[in-house]
């Protein structure tokens, strides 16, 4: 999946640790999900979108 | 930021979600009372002093070498025990979200793939010992592959995270 993950963090101007503390998983995790690397899950998909008050597919998109 | 940060995070609360979400973010580090540490070591006296006249109660020939014995082979897990029991609810705080990281995944990844190449290597190295009529005691053997078994899963990982981060 492709995200704008990364974009959106930036326009907030958030670094991945921030976000991290505010999801709740570990800077690795933000990291990997920005680069594409790791599909979150649906429960913390859904966190991610509440976090940037918008829905996941805003975020998230098929490759 | 921190600001929209934090609306960000009464946001996600508003919303029904658990408080313990944003708990793991101020771990509780530092705060022990002096007290628990004593605890800790005083349950760890115990225990190793009981440990240490049930082996000398075994062995009464050898009363205080088989103390002595038990005693060194009790205390590290008994100190850590009351370290545990005392110490660790004070210092450690949970990972509320530990089954959404990405270490999870990498745990798993590398575990599968360690116990395929513990598996194929255990398969070669049966052929090679049968083959070959080799003799080889079986505990030497079973602690090479725990030995084996670890060793690659940390290989695994760490090779995993390296390739995920860069």
């Amino acid at each position: 999946m492709k995200n704008d993950l990364a974009g959106r963090r930036a326009a907030r101007d958030w670094t991945q640790a921030d976000l991290a503390a505010a999801l709740g998983v570990s800077r690795q995790t933000v990291i990997s999900i920005e680069r594409g690397r790791f599909d979150p899950s649906l429960p913390l998909a859904f966190l991610i979108a509440q976090t940037f008050d918008c829905a996941i597919e805003d975020i998230f998109t098929p490759d | 930021m921190g600001e929209s940060l934090d609306a960000a995070r009464k946001a996600c609360f508003t919303r029904g979600m658990s408080k313990a979400y944003f708990t793991s973010t101020s771990p509780r580090r530092g705060r022990v009372p002096f007290g628990h540490y004593v605890l800790a070591l005083a349950l760890g006296a115990v225990l190793t002093i009981a440990v240490a006249l049930v082996v000398a109660a075994t062995n009464p020939d050898d009363f205080w070498l088989a103390a002595g014995i038990g005693a060194l082979c009790a205390a590290y897990p008994s100190v850590s025990l009351g370290l545990k029991v005392f110490v660790s609810n004070n210092t450690v705080s949970r990972d509320e979200r530990g089954e959404q990281s990405v270490e999870l995944l990498w745990m798993r990844q590398a575990g599968s793939g360690a116990f395929l190449d513990v598996l194929i290597a255990t398969i070669v190295a049966a052929v090679i010992v049968m083959v070959f009529r080799f003799e080889v005691d079986a505990l030497p053997v079973l602690l090479a592959l725990i030995a084996l078994s670890a060793v690659d899963a940390g290989l695994h990982y760490f090779v995993i995270r390296h390739r995920a981060l860069k």
